[in-house]
């Protein structure tokens, strides 16, 4: 199966007064097409870094990150990617549907496609209603809908998601469930990390663990977790484990 | 070419949402109204001194939003994060370069356009006249001049602060405009290396006063050669494109982090 992301050994190096800080030390990741797959770990364990190298936010020290083949470095990596940020922040003072009008020109979509594409996503995110009112007057969920919705506006092939669930109610995070659910369904790729290890669980074909910049599992969550343990003890026991080796 | 102007539109709409032309505008319309009709020496009635006042008011004022939004945008991206939605899209840094400048340069021009009519408005009720040629040389000269302001601030704000930005901005185009032309009398009594970087400095800089047809259209000398106004024109847009290019080369490499090490 082709792979949607693919890097092989990711250095990122910080430089910083007090000595340089290494936040990647040789991450190597496959994500084939089609997958759900679930990026986890503890706070400070290069999930964001290896996401924002992903988007090319931030240019990797040493290794190569590859979106559906094409270098990351090239704009053009990002056709067919969607993302969206732990805290979304947006253009407040635009509208909902302007905001999602001006995410489809960034894409070259034309007229017409904006408008049908705007509509659909907006429905997706339930958020039709709220779509003429200024973004600055959203609630923090529905900050984090619009945010989702910029996100799907291409009809990406690949969605990344760092916290997508992050500070939302119960009735919110099972919208996000299905949101991705749908995605699978349609044959998406999505890369999401999350700390809600039951919801990682449900949702996710394989994962990956994550800690002191290195990956310290990789596989099937059905494979790695035995029976009768949880995905919680086993990432609580990989994670001490990784950190007792480097210590 | 759309994802430019996308950008550029996003930079209007946040201009005529916060209101901060509307402000200048009003505030220049009743400062130039307040000028105008006090009678200071027994000049208020004179059209050259409307003229004089009325486009000094309209350098002043956008020499002022046009560093300050220029060297507001890109920070403003990053501290607000809305940077990462905006990178996370086929956009190249370039892209964003060049869509933030036309969006601050637009906005400021138009801004201008408004003060220029203004003043034109009250010179004709004044009972004045002008030469419209002359009016429409020292508009496009002006804006060339703002273009390169732009540049400027863009430039300086890929890695400063806002403030930095604005601080530096305003001392370099404000030297510029008042110091560079000075600098020839300086020139002709140094050798040496003094003499050589002082020269290199006049030729290297843009020298702002170039752009600037207040003389000629308050004293009615009549409009500038074509030819003259297109090499100035010209100059104008070579300076841009330099200033752009610099901005592009410091932020092509930039690292956005932030909650990296998350």
């Amino acid at each position: 199966m082709a792979a949607a992301i693919e890097t092989r050994d990711l250095r990122v190096v910080y430089p910083s007064r007090k000595g340089a800080v290494t936040a990647l030390d040789g991450v190597s990741l496959t994500v084939p097409v089609g997958t759900v797959f679930g990026f986890l770990g503890p706070n400070g364990a290069g999930k964001t870094t290896t996401m924002h190298v992903l988007l090319g936010f931030v240019a990797a020290t040493s290794g190569e990150a590859r979106l559906f083949g094409a270098d990351v470095r090239r704009s053009i990596a990002r056709q067919r990617i969607g993302y969206l940020a732990e805290h979304p922040e947006t253009y407040r003072f635009l509208t909902g549907r302007e905001l999602l009008r001006k995410a489809g020109a960034l894409f070259l979509m034309n007229g017409p496609q904006i408008r049908r594409r705007v509509d659909d996503v907006l429905r997706l995110v339930d958020l039709g209603e709220a779509a003429e009112r200024r973004i600055a007057t959203y609630s923090r969920g529905m900050l984090q809908r619009i945010g989702l919705a910029q996100a799907l506006i291409n009809d990406p092939d690949l969605v990344i998601l760092d916290e997508p669930a992050g500070g939302l109610d119960p009735i919110g995070r099972l919208s996000i469930r299905r949101i991705i659910a749908g995605l699978r369904e349609r044959g998406k790729t999505v890369f999401f990390s999350s700390h809600e290890l039951s919801e990682v669980e449900m949702v996710c074909d394989q994962i990956a663990i994550i800690a002191g910049g290195r990956i310290v599992a990789e596989g099937a969550a059905s494979e790695l977790v035995k029976p009768g343990e949880s995905l919680e003890k086993y990432f609580m026991k990989v994670v001490s484990g990784s950190a007792e080796m480097r210590a | 070419m759309r994802r430019i102007l996308t950008i550029a539109s996003i930079v209007w709409m946040e201009m005529l949402r916060r209101k901060d032309i509307y402000v200048l505008l009003i505030l220049l319309g009743a400062m130039l109204a307040g000028i105008v009709s006090l009678d200071i020496f027994g000049l208020g009635g004179v059209a050259g001194y409307v003229k004089d006042t009325g486009l000094l008011m309209a350098w002043l004022f956008s020499w002022i939003m046009t560093v300050g939004v220029s060297t507001r945008e890109l920070p403003q991206e990053e501290s607000r994060g809305t940077i990462f939605s905006l990178l996370a899209k086929p956009v190249r840094r370039m892209d964003l370069v060049a869509g933030k400048w036309l969006g601050c340069w637009t906005v400021a021009a138009a801004a201008t356009l408004a003060f220029y009519v203004l003043t034109a408005v009250i010179i004709l009720l004044k009972g004045g006249k002008f030469s419209f040629p002359v009016l429409v040389q020292s508009y496009f000269l002006h804006a060339a001049a703002l273009s390169v302001v732009a540049a400027a601030g863009l430039a300086l704000s890929t890695r400063l602060h806002h403030d930095a930005a604005a601080a530096m901005t305003y001392v370099a185009t404000g030297a510029a405009y008042l110091i560079l032309p000075r600098v020839s009398e300086f020139m002709a009594g140094l050798s040496g290396p003094r003499g050589i970087a002082m020269m290199v400095l006049y030729y290297m800089a843009p020298h702002l006063e170039l752009f600037d047809m207040r003389r000629r259209f308050v004293h009615s000398y009549g409009p500038l050669h074509w030819g003259i106004f297109a090499v100035i024109l010209a100059y104008g847009m070579l300076f841009t494109a330099l200033l752009l290019l610099v901005a592009w080369l410091s932020y092509r490499r930039k690292r956005f982090a932030r909650g990296a090490l998350g």
